[in-house]
């Protein structure tokens, strides 16, 4: 009973404000995360260092703002990612498409956050970053690497993108707005 | 009294949830199909064709009908991620199979991986509908031209793996007729929207259909 009276608080308190979602956007060292963030806050291309810890910013898209937690991905501030899980609405997770090599280590860093409890049904958007370097995967190629299949009960898309040209960041968000809305 | 009433109550609002597969040929418009279902059904609409890309993943919808869920899953449909479609087979009450009745050079492909969705034992005994899309565009093939299409495809196939198999092969003319019969076709535009209700009111008495037989055989 309790319960229900706090949502109920919690609708009445939310009445009338912007819907802010609660975005976190991961992936491994250098595939482009803070690139993308930027990219999508203030439309340019920043010079970026190798982030130690995080960067929120809040993103104003369409009717919607997102909150876009940008987290570190070296190996080891990794584990720290769980620290954010709780309470989001959607994943980005970001793919640097023309490391090859690093490709299974991303997938197994995916899978293993996906498994958790606290992430269960969050609608999942990766970038395959890096369309523009030769030699990169395609987001097929991807996202069958990615082996995503066993997500049933996630909607789950891979997009191709470029951050520095700001290419299918668009794209990406358009579908995870829908899905969010249709939620 | 609270919990007869409680019980009375769930079990008169008590909704089945049927999962629907919508699947295809890349680019026949299935993700243009779902966002249409769920724009006709929902209050809020679904994504405009125009802001379509080819899906590289997994989009679920959900509608609302009289003590009734159905939950579009619409998975991609291009040679890859066809790889994934049997993962869903288990749990599925129906399917929706999208060909793009515009273009007549991959029909034949269409029909190749109709058949191996066809011969999966899980999709056997549920409600097949076959959607022949883009009806909107000049020059498409009709429901009928369709159906036609598939039959001589389908027998064409049949006399070949009989010619394989030599002249003493048992033939399976049988099944292939009462198939032929058994098998839905709707025109549709999935972007204009005509057909898609026709399509999904289909869908929601023929899962209610298989609902009724199970419960009667159980």
């Amino acid at each position: 009973m309790g319960l229900s009276f706090s949502s109920l608080f919690n609708v009445l308190a939310n009445w009338g404000k912007e819907r802010e979602v609660r975005i976190l956007m991961v992936g491994l060292d250098s595939a482009g995360k803070t690139t993308i963030l930027y990219r999508l806050q203030i439309g340019e291309v920043v010079s970026t260092i190798p982030t130690i810890g995080f960067n929120v910013e809040t993103v104003q898209y369409k009717n919607i703002k997102f909150q876009v937690w940008d987290l570190g991905g070296q190996s080891s501030i990794r584990p720290y990612w769980r620290c954010y899980f709780a309470n989001t609405q959607a994943i980005i997770y970001v793919i640097d498409s023309s490391d090859v090599e690093r490709l299974p280590t991303s997938r197994a860093e995916l899978l293993t956050m996906l498994s958790e409890e606290e992430l269960r049904g969050v609608p999942l958007l990766v970038f395959a970053n890096k369309q523009d370097i030769k030699g990169a995967l395609k987001s097929g190629e991807v996202s069958e690497q990615l082996g995503l299949d066993k997500e049933k009960g996630r909607q789950w898309s891979v997009r191709g993108s470029c951050a520095t040209k700001g290419e299918g960041l668009e794209e990406g968000l358009d579908w995870l707005v829908n899905v969010l809305q249709n939620k | 009294m609270y919990h007869l009433l409680s019980g009375l109550y769930q079990q008169l609002t008590r909704k089945d949830e049927y999962n629907v597969l919508i699947l295809g040929l890349d680019n026949a418009g299935k993700t243009t199909l779902l966002e249409k279902i769920k724009t006709l059904y929902n209050p809020t609409p679904g994504l405009p064709p125009d802001k379509i890309a080819p899906t590289v993943g997994q989009n679920m919808g959900k509608i609302t009908l009289p003590s009734t869920i159905l939950q579009f899953w619409d998975l991609g449909g291009q040679r890859d991620i066809r790889l994934i479609w049997p993962r869903y087979y288990d749990d599925c009450h129906a399917v929706a199979y999208v060909v793009d009745a515009a273009d007549r050079e991959r029909l034949e492909e269409g029909w190749e991986v109709f058949e191996n969705v066809l011969s999966a034992p899980q999709i056997l005994d549920v409600p097949l509908l076959l959607l022949a899309n883009k009806q909107d565009v000049p020059g498409s093939m009709t429901v009928e031209e369709i159906r036609n299409h598939y039959e001589e495809w389908f027998q064409r196939r049949q006399r070949e793996h009989a010619a394989a198999l030599g002249p003493m092969s048992p033939t399976s003319e049988v099944p292939t007729a009462e198939r032929m019969a058994s098998l839905n076709v709707q025109g549709i535009s999935a972007i204009e929207g005509t057909g898609v209700r026709d399509a999904v009111n289909w869908l929601f008495i023929r899962v209610q259909n298989s609902r009724q037989r199970r419960d009667g055989n159980s």
